[in-house]
């Protein structure tokens, strides 16, 4: 605690409590008479000098804190309260009383010393994952733009072997087999056209493709009907349901309809509790009257990734036609 | 498979292609559509010297190229003559700017016979000053048309 003479020049102390003396390290004659700026130093913030100085001008009291230095040069944080006091004629003295919050500083640096260096860690981390994370994203889109340019080559070949071969089972074989990578094709270009590449949408999927073999087809003849509804699948699940229903129709349209007579395949596909039934139907001439047909790839296809998808089918007739029902159960439903 | 074509008017087409099989295959689609094929690039300063002699209706642009992903490029190029309808063919469609490249659109790879005829009618008809509605499947516009 010190008190100073207010109407003295200079505002100089007047008087210091041994507590003042032993912390600035000062003897009383060394204090006494002189101006509190004696223990500013090089550290010492000049607005809060200034904010005090401003204070003391308006005679009113204030709470500060300055970094202020003993006799032996060692700096120490002072919280000082300065109260003005008065008499009859105004302010006679001021009043001071400090507290030293060095410690209190101390923690104060050390621990933004550590929060900015764990700040520095972070972002130091943070630039390396992204790193690593721009680099594996390009992989993926290099890796992406090669499997859809490979399949655009495979059938592309395929395509142009068919072209140069003569009419019959073999030239049918190979446009049969580049529909079937069109189909695959479809699925891989709409899988990864959108942000989420772990779901596939059946009833997009299966409207394109419809599309695709519709268009192909002789229109006064052949008909496409769809009914396929929005149904997010797995995208594990993506090609084989593809190859499934290119399959399933593919076959309705060649064996349904070979003594060249008109009709109609329906497809239809709906969610239900434990997962989805497709159904396709044709209006031809029925199993038992089309042609045997001892390869019958087609048909077997089908069967193969229905029991890879755990499914069901069933090949029934219908009045006329025939129509096959599968059941492919959906992870995670009950 | 029979692809019908009559209402379509042809075309005089560049392709700019770098992948032989494709281009060759390309080649016969458009052929079949009834399109005129006035050249086939595989390299960026091919493609661009082929664009100056011919003058295409429409050029169909692969980004990567002999020469590396100089289709963006090609493509600017070309759509500055305003006689050339650019569209881009391409299974990287994420390396196509904001722009364009003053190209139409894009058919995405692997894309199917149905999406190319689609794409060169829709073009067609936006030469012919019409705007039909919304893009055919497996074609997507660039912002803004």
């Amino acid at each position: 605690m010190i008190v100073t003479d207010a109407r003295a020049p200079d505002n100089p102390i007047t008087w210091a409590n041994d507590a003042f003396v032993a912390h600035t390290g000062y003897g009383l004659p060394e204090l006494l008479g002189r101006n509190c700026r004696m223990l500013q130093g090089p550290g010492t913030d000049a607005a809060e000098i200034a904010r005090i100085g401003a204070a003391l001008a308006a005679e009113e009291p204030i709470s500060a804190e300055l970094l202020n230095y003993r006799k032996d040069g060692t700096p120490f944080w002072n919280a000082m309260t300065i109260t003005p006091v008065r008499d009859a004629d105004g302010v006679a003295y001021f009043y001071a009383a400090q507290a030293d919050m060095s410690h209190t500083h101390q923690l104060e640096l050390a621990m933004r010393g550590t929060n900015d260096e764990l700040e520095r860690q972070v972002a130091a981390r943070t630039t390396a994952l992204s790193a690593a994370l721009e680099q594996k994203t390009a992989l993926l889109h290099e890796v992406d733009h090669r499997v859809k340019n490979n399949l655009q080559v495979i059938s592309s070949l395929m395509l142009l072997k068919a072209r140069r071969t003569p009419e019959g089972e073999a030239r049918d074989a190979l446009q049969g087999m580049a529909e079937r990578i069109g189909a695959l094709s479809t699925a891989h270009r709409m899988l990864y056209a959108e942000g989420d590449c772990t779901h596939f949408d059946l009833g997009e999927f299966a409207t394109e493709l419809l599309s695709d073999i519709n268009a192909g087809l002789d229109a006064d003849r052949l008909r496409i009907e769809a009914q396929v509804e929005p149904i997010a699948v797995a995208a594990a699940m993506a090609a084989p349901l593809a190859l499934l229903i290119h399959e399933l129709t593919a076959n309705a349209l060649h064996h349904a309809f070979h003594d060249g007579r008109s009709g109609t395949v329906s497809i239809t596909a709906q969610r239900h509790a434990d997962g989805i039934r497709l159904t396709v139907r044709d209006d031809g001439v029925g199993l038992e009257a089309a042609p045997p047909n001892p390869a019958g790839f087609g048909r077997n296809l089908a069967e193969m990734v229905v029991r890879q998808l755990r499914g069901r089918i069933a090949w029934a007739a219908a009045t006329p036609g025939t129509r096959v029902e599968i059941d492919i159960p959906l992870r995670g439903s009950a | 498979m029979e692809i019908e074509h009559a209402a379509a008017p042809a075309l005089r087409i560049l392709v700019v292609e770098d992948e032989a099989l494709i281009a060759l295959e390309l080649e016969c689609l458009l052929a079949e559509l009834g399109h005129a094929i006035v050249g086939v690039a595989a390299s960026s300063t091919e493609a661009v010297a082929l664009g100056r002699a011919t003058a295409p209706d429409v050029a169909l642009v692969d980004i990567h190229l002999v020469d590396g992903p100089t289709g963006v490029e090609v493509a600017r190029t070309l759509a500055a003559d305003p006689r050339t309808s650019v569209v881009f063919m391409t299974a990287n469609a994420k390396r196509i700017p904001g722009d364009f490249a003053g190209a139409i659109g894009v058919i995405a790879k692997p894309y199917s016979e149905r999406a190319v005829e689609g794409a060169l009618a829709y073009v067609a008809a936006c030469r012919t000053g019409q705007r039909p509605q919304g893009a055919p499947d497996g074609f997507r516009l660039a912002p803004g048309l």
